[in-house]
C-alpha cells in the first residue's frame, strides 16, 4: 500500500512539471537574457563596457533610492497609524475602511497621478485656490518675492507624493492585517503584567507586527524606486530616476537595449540584496521576539 | 479620555481618505465638465459620456484591458492552482526551492520584469524567424510565418507570467491547511487522482482559489509597466492608452471612462458589503480563515491582503464580474475573428484628422490601426526593439535617411500612389531620399519657440530664452534629443547638422546647466499643449503647426506667439514610407495615396496645422478655409504654418549624422538629468 501512495504522490507532483517549465521559460531565461545583453554591446560581446559606464549614473541611482527610500518612510509614518487605529475598530467600520482603501487601486493608477498633474501645475487648482484666497501676494509681500505661483509641479516632492499616494494602500494592508490577527491575550498579558500602553505598544505590537511592516516597506519601496511614469508626469522627466533612465533605452529617445539591461541588473541586484538584508534583520527580530 | 483618542484617531483616518479620494473625486466632477479642461469648470454636461462610446480608441483598450485581464487571470488560475498542488506534493526540499523562483516575479520590480520577458520575446522571434525560414525551405507542405512580432499574445503570456506566482501563494496556504491524509484516503476508498483532486481537493482550497483570481485580476488590471514593454504596437490596453493621452492633451472621455468603472467597483463593493452585513448578523459565526504561520515578508505580499475580511466581499465580487465580462470577451472575440484587411501606421505625435481615417475604412473596407510615437528616436527604438508591426511610418527626414541608410524600408511603387504627381517639386528628391524611391511627404514645417506674451513681457529673439534663469521653471525642453541639441547648437553659432564632437558637448553643457539650474520645468513632446495652452508653463520650443492647434485651446489669461529666433532653426519635412517586409503593402500604398490627395491635405492642413506638401492642396487652402470658417484666413498666419522662401532661407533642415555622431547624441541624452 505505501508503494501505491507514494505513486499517487508521484503522479500528483506531475503536476508540478509543466510550471516547473514555464518558470524557465518566463522568469529564468528572460533574467539571462537581460544578464547576457548586459554583459555585451551591440558592438562586442562579453564585455564589462556597460557597467564601467554606471558612475555617470551614480546620481541616478542615488536619487531614485533617496526618493524611494523617502515615500517609504512617509507611507509608515502615515500608514502604521491609521492601520493600528483601524484594527481598533469595529468590524463593520473596518469592512468599510478596508474597501475604500482597496477601491482606488481599481482606478489606473496613471489617471490618478495625472489628476494630481491638474492640481500641482503652475496655474492648477491649487495655484489658483492660493491665488484667489490671496495666499500668494501675502507670501510676496512678507518675503518680498515676486511668485506668480508655488512651483509644485516638476519638483521631487511631486515626485514623493505621488509616490506616496500611489502605494499607501499596499502599506497600510499589510500592517493592518497584521495588527488584526494579533492575540488579544498577549496585550491583555502584558497589561496585567505591569505595562503601560506605551510599554505594551513597543515590547509587544511593535515587534509581531513586524513581519506586516517588513512586507509593507518591500510593496512601495519596489515599485517606488523604479517608478517612470510618476516621475515623468510630476517630475517632469528633467530630474531623471532609475525607471527613466531605463525606459528611455528601450523605448524612449535613446535606444541602447545592452546599457538599459545592465542598468536593471544592477538595480535588481541592488534591491534583492537590500530586501534580503531587512528580511533577514527583521526575521532575527521575531525570533527573538517569540523566545 | 479614551474617547477623545478615538475621536483624533478617527480624524486622522478621515484626512488619509481625504487624501486618497480627492484626487478621484476631481477626476469625476471633471468627467461632467462641458469645456475640455481639467482645471478650469465651465458647466455640466453628459457631452463626454455620449462621445466615449464614439471614441474606437478607447473603447477598443477598455476591450482589450477586459480581454486580457480576464484569459489571464482564468489560465493563470487553473494553472496555478494545478502547480500548486503538484508543488505541495514535492519534498520539501524541491518545494522551497521552486518557491524562490516562484517569488522572482513578485520581488522584482515591474520594469525588470517588463524588460526581461520583452529581450525574451524579440530573442525568441529572431530565433523563430530562422528556424521558420529553414524549415519552410526544405519542405513546401506547410509555411510557417518567418516573422512574428509583439501584440496579443506576448500581452497575455506576460500577465499569466506575473498572475501565476499570485495564484500559487493563495492556495499553498488553502493545502497546507488541509488534512494530508484526506487526498490518500479517497484514493485508498478507489477514486483515481483526478477523481480525488476533483472531489476532495478541490472544495477544500476553493477559498484560496478564489481569491488568488481575484488579485491575479487586479493586478492584470491595474498593470501598466508590463504591459507596455510586452504588448508591441497593435494591442494597447487602457493604461497605456491613458499613458499615452498623458503626454498630450487628455480627453475628458477618459475621466468618463473611468468614472463608469469606478462606480462600477463601488457599486459591487456596496452590494457585497451589505450582503456580508446580513449574513454575518445571520449566524453570528466567525468565519475568518485560521491564522497563518508568519512567513517571510515578501512571500507574504499578496496573501495577506486575502486573508483579510476583504477577502471575502472580493470572492462574491468575482463570480459577478466574470458573468458579465464574459459576454463581452465572447462578443468581441467573434468581432476579431472576422477577418478585414488591415494596415498599420505609425505616426509622430497627434498627427492626423481622424475624420480621414474613418472615410479611408468606409471607401476601402481597410481598418486601420492608427498609432503615434513621441519623437523620430521613439519611433527608432520601437522599431528596433521589435516591438513594432507596421506598414506605414511617419517620420521625419533626417530618421528615413537613416532608415534608408539601415535598409529598413521598402521601395515604393509609385504607380499605386498617383496623388504623388501633386506633390510639390519642392519637397520632391530631397537629400534624405535623393532619387524619391521610398518616400511620399507628408507635411513640413519649422521649429520654433512658443511663449506666453502674458508672462514674457519682453519680445522673445534668441534661443537663449531657453537657458535663462529670469524663466526658471517655467521652460519646457523638447524631449527629444535632435531638436534640444540642435537648438543649442544654432544658438551657440553651430551647425545643426555638425558632427564635431566638442561643439556637440559644448551644446550640451549648454542644456545640461540650465537644467541643473532649474530653468526647464520638465521635458515635453505633446505634454507641450497642454502646458501651453493651460498657462503651466511659458516658453517652449515645437513646430509651427502644432502652435497654431494651440491657439484655439487657449485658456483665459494667455497669449502664445510663435517666433523662428533670429540664429535660425530647423525647417524639416515629414514623410510616409513603408517599412521592410511589411505584411500589408497593397494597404500601405492605397492609405499613402489617399492621404496624399489633395482633399485629405486639405483637411489635414486645417486639422492639424502643419503646411502641406501637395501644390494644389497649398493654393487652395486660404480658399478652403473662407469656404469652412466664412471668415478670412489671416495671411500672417498663414505664413507661420507654411513658412514663406525667405525665412526658410534662414533655416537649415536635419541631416542625417554618422553612425558615431548618433551615438554620442544618445549618450549625451541620457545623460541629461543625471
Amino acid at each position: 500500500m505505501p508503494s501505491r501512495r507514494a505513486e499517487m504522490k508521484n503522479k500528483r507532483s506531475l503536476f508540478a512539471v509543466p510550471y516547473v517549465v514555464w518558470m524557465a521559460l518566463f522568469v529564468v531565461i528572460p533574467i539571462l537574457i537581460m544578464v547576457w545583453y548586459a554583459f555585451t554591446t551591440a558592438e562586442s560581446g562579453g564585455t564589462l563596457d556597460n557597467f564601467a559606464q554606471m558612475g555617470t549614473y551614480a546620481s541616478v541611482f542615488l536619487r531614485s533610492f533617496r526618493l524611494a527610500a523617502v515615500a517609504t518612510l512617509v507611507c509608515l509614518l502615515i500608514g502604521y497609524p491609521v492601520s493600528y487605529w483601524m484594527a481598533r475598530e469595529g468590524a463593520g467600520f473596518q469592512r468599510v475602511a478596508m474597501a475604500l482603501i482597496m477601491l482606488p487601486m481599481w482606478m489606473n493608477f496613471l489617471l490618478r497621478t495625472y489628476s494630481w498633474m491638474s492640481i500641482l501645475e503652475n496655474n492648477g487648482l491649487l495655484n489658483q485656490l492660493f491665488r484667489n484666497i490671496g495666499l500668494i501676494s501675502l507670501v510676496n509681500r512678507l518675503t518680498g518675492s515676486e511668485l506668480q505661483y508655488f512651483p509644485m509641479i516638476g519638483t521631487s516632492g511631486a515626485v514623493v507624493l505621488g509616490m506616496v499616494y500611489n502605494y499607501l494602500p499596499f502599506m497600510i494592508l499589510p500592517v493592518y492585517s497584521v495588527i488584526v490577527k494579533l492575540d488579544h491575550s498577549l496585550l491583555e498579558a502584558a497589561q496585567d503584567l505591569g505595562a503601560n500602553s506605551a510599554r505594551v505598544f513597543r515590547k509587544v505590537i511593535l515587534p509581531l507586527s513586524l513581519p506586516g511592516v517588513l512586507s509593507g516597506v518591500t510593496m512601495v519601496f519596489v515599485p517606488s524606486v523604479s517608478t517612470f511614469a510618476i516621475s515623468r508626469l510630476l517630475g517632469g522627466g528633467t530630474q531623471m530616476m532609475l525607471g527613466d533612465l531605463i525606459e528611455q533605452q528601450f523605448l524612449g529617445g535613446a535606444y541602447n537595449p545592452h546599457l538599459g539591461a545592465a542598468i536593471s541588473l544592477v538595480m535588481m541586484v541592488i534591491v534583492v540584496v537590500c530586501m534580503v538584508v531587512m528580511n533577514h534583520f527583521g526575521e532575527g527580530e521575531e525570533q527573538a521576539v517569540m523566545l | 479620555m479614551r474617547k477623545q483618542s478615538r475621536f483624533g484617531s478617527r480624524l486622522l483616518i478621515g484626512l488619509v481618505f481625504l487624501f486618497l479620494y480627492a484626487p478621484i473625486l476631481l477626476l469625476i466632477v471633471f468627467s461632467f465638465n462641458a469645456g475640455d479642461s481639467s482645471a478650469v469648470w465651465r458647466g455640466f454636461s453628459l457631452h463626454w459620456y455620449a462621445q466615449l462610446f464614439q471614441n474606437r480608441i478607447i473603447m477598443e483598450s477598455v476591450y482589450m484591458t477586459l480581454l486580457v485581464s480576464l484569459l489571464a487571470t482564468v489560465i493563470s488560475t487553473a494553472a496555478g492552482t494545478f502547480a500548486a498542488v503538484g508543488l505541495y506534493s514535492l519534498s520539501r526540499r524541491k518545494r522551497e526551492a521552486l518557491m524562490t523562483v516562484n517569488n522572482i516575479p513578485m520581488m522584482n520590480a515591474d520594469i525588470v520584469t517588463g524588460v526581461s520577458l520583452c529581450l525574451f520575446f524579440v530573442a525568441f522571434f529572431q530565433g523563430w524567424g530562422v528556424f521558420a525560414k529553414w524549415f519552410n525551405g526544405i519542405q513546401g507542405a506547410v509555411a510557417l510565418p518567418t516573422r512574428l512580432t509583439l501584440g496579443l499574445g506576448t500581452l497575455l503570456l506576460a500577465h499569466i507570467a506575473f498572475d501565476i506566482p499570485y495564484v500559487i501563494l493563495n492556495v499553498a496556504p488553502k493545502l497546507r491547511q488541509m488534512d494530508k491524509n484526506l487526498l490518500d484516503a479517497a484514493q485508498d476508498l478507489g477514486c483515481t487522482w483526478m477523481q480525488a483532486f476533483w472531489k476532495v481537493a478541490l472544495p477544500e482550497i476553493k477559498p484560496g482559489i478564489v481569491s488568488g483570481a481575484l488579485i491575479a485580476f487586479t493586478m492584470s488590471i491595474d498593470d501598466f509597466v508590463i504591459s507596455y514593454f510586452t504588448a508591441g504596437s497593435s494591442s494597447s490596453t487602457l493604461a497605456m492608452t491613458i499613458y499615452g493621452m498623458t503626454k498630450r492633451r487628455i480627453t475628458p472621455e477618459i475621466n468618463a471612462v473611468s468614472t463608469l468603472l469606478f462606480l462600477s467597483v463601488l457599486t459591487l463593493l456596496v452590494i457585497t458589503n451589505v450582503r456580508e452585513a446580513r449574513l454575518e448578523k445571520r449566524n453570528a459565526k466567525d468565519f475568518s480563515p485560521a491564522p497563518a504561520k508568519p512567513r517571510p515578508a515578501a512571500v507574504e505580499k499578496a496573501a495577506q491582503w486575502m486573508g483579510s475580511p476583504t477577502g471575502r466581499w472580493a470572492q462574491r465580487g468575482l463570480a459577478a464580474l466574470c458573468v458579465a465580462v464574459f459576454a463581452i470577451v465572447v462578443s468581441g472575440l467573434a468581432n476579431a475573428t472576422t477577418s478585414r484587411p488591415v494596415v498599420n501606421v505609425c505616426s509622430l505625435g497627434e498627427y492626423i484628422d481622424t475624420d480621414l481615417i474613418n472615410q479611408f475604412e468606409e471607401e476601402t473596407g481597410i481598418r486601420v490601426n492608427y498609432q503615434t510615437a513621441e519623437s523620430n528616436e521613439a519611433i527608432y527604438s520601437l522599431l528596433k526593439s521589435g516591438g513594432a508591426d507596421y506598414d506605414v511610418v511617419v517620420t521625419s527626414d533626417y530618421m528615413i535617411a537613416q532608415f534608408i541608410e539601415e535598409d529598413m524600408v521598402e521601395p515604393l511603387d509609385y504607380g499605386n500612389i498617383p496623388n504623388f504627381e501633386r506633390i510639390d517639386e519642392r519637397f520632391r528628391n530631397l537629400p534624405y531620399d535623393p532619387e524619391n524611391q521610398f518616400t511620399v511627404p507628408y507635411t513640413w514645417g519649422t521649429l520654433g519657440i512658443i511663449y506666453n506674451t502674458n508672462v514674457v513681457s519682453e519680445e522673445i529673439t534668441s534661443w537663449s530664452a531657453l537657458y535663462d534663469d529670469k524663466y526658471a521653471g517655467n521652460v519646457l525642453l523638447i524631449n527629444n534629443s535632435r531638436d534640444a541639441l540642435g537648438e543649442a547648437l544654432l544658438y551657440l553659432g553651430y551647425s545643426v547638422n555638425t558632427t564635431d564632437e566638442a561643439e556637440i558637448r559644448q551644446a550640451f553643457d549648454l542644456i545640461a546647466s540650465a537644467n541643473r539650474r532649474g530653468v526647464f520645468q520638465g521635458k515635453a513632446s505633446d505634454e507641450v499643449f497642454q502646458k501651453m495652452e493651460g498657462g503651466n508653463a511659458a516658453i517652449a520650443t515645437y513646430y509651427a503647426g502644432d502652435y497654431l492647434s494651440m491657439l484655439d485651446n487657449q485658456a483665459d489669461g494667455v497669449e502664445l506667439a510663435y517666433v523662428i529666433p533670429e540664429e535660425g532653426s530647423n525647417w524639416f519635412v515629414d514623410a510616409m514610407c513603408v517599412l521592410k517586409d511589411a505584411p500589408h503593402k497593397d494597404a500601405a500604398e492605397q492609405w499613402i495615396n489617399f492621404i496624399a490627395s489633395t482633399e485629405a491635405n486639405l483637411a489635414n492642413m486645417d486639422y492639424i496645422g502643419y503646411a502641406s506638401p501637395n501644390r494644389e492642396a497649398l493654393e487652395k487652402y486660404p480658399a478652403y478655409y473662407e469656404e469652412l470658417y466664412a471668415e478670412e484666413l489671416d495671411m500672417e498666419l498663414y505664413e507661420i504654418m507654411a513658412a514663406p522662401a525667405e525665412v526658410l532661407e534662414r533655416c537649415e533642415s536635419y541631416l542625417v549624422l554618422p553612425a558615431e555622431t548618433r551615438a554620442l547624441y544618445n549618450e549625451l541624452w541620457v545623460q541629461l538629468g543625471t
